[in-house]
């Protein structure tokens, strides 16, 4: 053999060989996959969790690939729209006292972790109640990095001086005990209507204690938890499971899941009814930030199996916005769905600033309430819809969203209504001019998006004749330092997108609780006694007429006080291949949706 | 003995340039880089919250003494564990760089050959026509966004809506063929666009050789075309290409490509630099930093030993 071909023989094998590395894993799995008998669904995300430890699970993406490898006590249904809790790990609703004070939850019997060589003699243990405690316990724990207390910070009896002593795990916490083996103990300060839906999270995940403590914080790479899937390779590209063989054998009843066949009946998930989750052998979920590659990748037909479609491909897709319906060639090739977010897009004014919203001078701050109003009546919803959106966005009035039960689709429309004239007017009528009318900085990540919503803003507000250049935009490098910013209140003005923890209005009302003011999520600082005293009164309340009523109440108060320019809740449109018996959903459910995924025939295409 | 003198002469003298490199870095890193405080924080945090986060990240240490714990970090090559994910740096680079490494490579060396060898029949036709064709091509390489090569190329070569010939992404290797498979594209994306650089740097090197005395003499003297170009110029041009090409290595062992891995979903050394970056995981970082400008001060030492080898009257002094 000649010395040029032998040398390129052996940097062939060099660079193969490099290549594979530590990924010989994920290889031998992508290996088996593609054989008829391996059931494999290849998912996407448009983003990359940073961790899978359940106690920084603290974004979209994170909470999805933790929903997939540990329990939680309780999940969503998985068609049920509204969204509805159901037990998980939880043998059913939890006992509540006749005050509501008092929550006794049990848990079935004979659950087991994965095996893992952090158990004695490297055999999953069964997961008993002590390790909800543990995992809870951990979020009030400053070592472990958490991101979650804030969903119980004083609430549970006990929990917050726990950690102010030191968070040692062998003090017990008066208000979250395990009584038995299976069975846990809640005792809250005061009443919690929300607690169930945060047993529901990825935060509240079940993990084994020896397991944190032999890997440390490694232990955010190194899964070992009791759900559907067990993790077996995980890089910044995507994340590869395989089925737990010791999960819960457990038949779905599609009708107690929601089923509803009129709207769901195509999407095939019949075929699982009264068969235990999960169905498939191996689940990949890519992350794809590239909306070009992620949509190249869905159509090529042997890549991923399912996306959340990329806004610029809606052109491409649908034949129709109003009622939303695919082109014929797309729904001969593909499933597809849509629905419109948990969340809401808005722009909030931050109150803190003299300049525009609280102000000693009780003239000066009626006159910034006028120009608020003012710039509220600019905003043109209907453009930025149309712009951005597609022009399938939901607008609506005020802060609680179309995707809660507490939604008022009768609110007027007029604070989400352009009018130029009433704007121009209001200026006027306040005195407010181009010499004296202040200059507003808008605060925003770095990306060209980012920027054409500045520019769009500044467009809106250049026909009630607001000066071009007293409209400033600030531009952050990274999310973190405009987190940064916000939580310090210095921003006047805040562009943000909020997505729900859980489907109560709770969630988006908090956002105008004066006591969650910066650095908290309450960035537009927002103080009206009335409305703190509304939310505290409804915070312990169950859902209710009444409980609705006051919601409604303070919504319309935000409205009034013109703090906030809102809002939108984008529709997002879900594409699956044919042979994927799915009802995909991002929003609250989740990456619980994942277990029931199936595929037709039985068989990887 | 000479070269063994020179490299560990060469080596302590590289000694302030590493530590110039990772103090600037540094300072960068801890004054103007992004603070993780507020990504790690959770919602509604308290200032007693804040002020947790920042103690657990270290941030609230005095600067010298987290610099020194640099240094320390940086000669055991041991970086700690990564703030975002928990896992070892070590283990992050160790798996990624020769992901990284396995996917450039190609691309590097092709790009390079094949740059001297337009180079070398460009400058050899100078102002004909196939020089223009060459300069031309090297033109569109160079304007052309590489995010569009890349999803030019990757809708030609491996989407649906072209050849279907190759993955869209993904990198499940363990053979040659799965390599040639995932390699192949990229490859050729980055061979497209280096061409551009390459070609017109090296064809100036090799113009300006052409019209040395020498090689009028040698041409004088009627020697073949071929062992003009090879032996008188290509030779006589080694020095420039050599440094272009050795300092090019660094970075493509340690930063690798982040368009490429992004868009090809190949796990490598880019996305997690740059995941770092935007996050401001600093262990990466100061990992990354740190390695490239150890990288840097052999590189110069390999070059000068390189520039030695081929022209004698280098010394290594």
């Amino acid at each position: 053999m000649p010395p040029s071909l032998r040398l390129l023989l052996l940097v062939s094998t060099f660079l193969t060989l490099a290549g594979c590395g530590e990924e010989q894993q994920a290889v031998a799995a992508s290996d088996d996959a593609v054989s008829p008998e391996i059931k494999l669904f290849r998912s996407s995300m448009d983003g990359a969790p940073s961790t899978i430890d359940p106690v920084q699970a603290s974004n979209v993406y994170a909470n999805a690939v933790v929903l997939n490898a540990y329990d939680t006590l309780y999940r969503f249904k998985y068609l049920a729209r509204p969204y509805e809790v159901t037990p998980n790990l939880a043998n059913g609703m939890p006992e509540i006292s006749a005050d509501g004070l008092v929550y006794r939850i049990r848990i079935k019997q004979g659950v087991h972790f994965i095996d893992d060589p952090a158990f004695e003699g490297g055999i999953g243990r069964e997961v008993v109640a002590e390790d909800f405690v543990y995992s809870i316990k951990r979020q009030f724990d400053t070592k472990q990095r958490p991101r979650g207390a804030w969903l119980w910070q004083g609430r549970i009896v006990g929990l917050d001086a726990w950690k102010d002593a030191g968070s040692n795990y062998d003090e017990p916490v008066e208000g979250l005990r395990a009584l038995d083996r299976h069975t846990i103990e809640f005792r809250l300060v005061k009443p919690y209507p929300q607690l169930v839906y945060t047993l529901a999270q990825g935060y509240a995940a079940i993990v084994p204690r020896e397991a944190v403590e032999t890997y440390g914080r490694e232990f955010g790479s190194r899964p070992v938890g009791s759900g559907p899937f067990k993790v077996i390779s995980y890089d910044s590209a995507r994340i590869v499971y395989e089925k737990n063989l010791k999960f819960r054998q457990e038949p779905v009843d599609i009708w107690a899941e929601g089923y509803d066949p009129d709207t769901q009946a195509h999407t095939g998930v019949e075929a699982i009814h009264e068969r235990s989750p999960p169905f498939i052998d191996r689940l990949e979920i890519n992350f794809i930030s590239e909306n070009a590659a992620r949509w190249n990748s869905f159509t090529k037909g042997n890549e991923i199996q399912y996306l959340s479609v990329p806004n610029e491909q809606y052109d491409n897709i649908l034949a129709s916005k109003d009622p939303i319906v695919a082109k014929p060639e797309i729904s001969e090739k593909y499933h597809m769905r849509h629905s419109v977010e948990s969340g809401f897009v808005f722009t909030s004014f931050n109150m803190d600033f003299p300049t525009i919203g609280y102000n000693d001078d009780p003239e000066q701050e009626r006159r910034n309430k006028a120009l608020r109003c003012a710039i509220i009546k600019a905003f043109d919803w209907a453009r930025r819809n149309e712009s951005f959106y597609f022009g399938l966005g939901r607008v609506f009035p005020g802060i609680i969203t179309p995707a809660v039960p507490e939604f008022d689709a009768d609110l007027s429309e007029d604070s989400i209504t352009l009018d130029i004239d009433g704007a121009k007017k209001l200026l006027a009528d306040n005195g407010w001019n181009e010499d004296n009318i202040p200059e507003i900085v808008y605060g925003t990540t770095a990306g060209v998006i980012q920027r054409m919503f500045f520019e769009q803003f500044r467009g809106f507000m250049k026909k009630i004749d607001y000066p071009s250049d007293k409209v400033v935009l600030k531009q952050y490098a990274t999310f973190g330092d405009f987190v940064k910013d916000t939580s310090n209140s210095r921003l006047p003005i805040i562009g943000k997108g909020w997505t729900l923890d859980y489907p109560d209005a709770e969630n988006t009302l908090q956002l105008f609780y004066g006591p969650n003011g910066s650095p908290g999520s309450n960035d537009a600082n927002y103080k009206n006694p009335e409305y703190d005293r509304l939310y505290e009164q409804s915070a312990v309340m169950l859902p209710s007429p009444e409980r609705t009523e006051i919601y409604r109440r303070m919504n319309q108060m935000v409205i009034d006080d013109c703090v906030v320019i809102s809002g939108l809740s984008r529709t997002r449109i879900y594409l699956w291949h044919k042979d994927v018996i799915a009802m995909p959903d991002r929003e609250i459910v989740s990456g619980f949706f994942l277990r029931f995924v199936d595929l037709v025939d039985g068989k990887n295409s | 003995m000479d070269v063994l003198k020179y490299a560990i002469r060469k080596l302590i003298g590289g000694i302030p340039l590493v530590l110039g490199v990772t103090f600037v870095s540094f300072v960068l890193m801890v004054y103007f880089g992004p603070d993780l405080t507020f990504e790690m924080l959770g919602k509604n945090a308290t200032p007693e919250q804040i002020a947790e986060v920042r103690k657990e990240l270290g941030y609230d240490r005095p600067f010298l003494a987290r610099y020194a714990e640099y240094l320390k970090e940086l000669a055991t090559l041991d970086f700690g564990l990564s703030d975002s994910s928990g896992e070892p740096v070590s283990a992050m680079l160790s798996r990624s760089i020769p992901i990284s490494l396995a996917l450039v490579t190609p691309g590097f060396i092709l790009g390079n050959l094949l740059g001297v060898l337009l180079a070398l029949v460009a400058a050899y036709h100078r102002s004909g026509w196939i020089d223009k064709a060459i300069m031309g091509f090297s033109v569109v390489g160079m304007s052309i966004s590489f995010l569009i090569v890349i999803i030019a190329f990757q809708i030609l070569l491996s989407s649906s809506y072209g050849l279907n010939l190759f993955p869209v992404r993904g990198w499940n290797v363990h053979s040659f063929y799965d390599y040639v498979m995932y390699v192949t594209v990229p490859t050729l994306a980055s061979v497209f666009v280096a061409l551009g650089y390459n070609t017109r740097f090296y064809r100036a090197v090799i113009v300006e050789e052409m019209t040395r005395d020498h090689v009028r003499t040698a041409r004088a003297f009627g020697i073949r075309p071929g062992k003009l170009l090879y032996k008188h110029i290509l030779k006589n041009s080694a020095i420039p290409i050599i440094t272009r090409i050795m300092f090019s290595i660094p970075l493509v062992i340690v930063s690798g490509s982040l368009l490429i891995e992004s868009y090809f979903g190949i796990p490598g050394v880019g996305k997690v630099t740059f995941d770092a970056i935007t996050s401001g995981d600093q262990p990466v970082l100061k990992a990354v930093v740190g390695l490239t400008a150890v990288l840097f001060v052999v590189t110069l030492l390999v070059t000068d030993i390189l520039y030695r080898a081929v022209d004698p009257r280098v010394s290594l002094k």
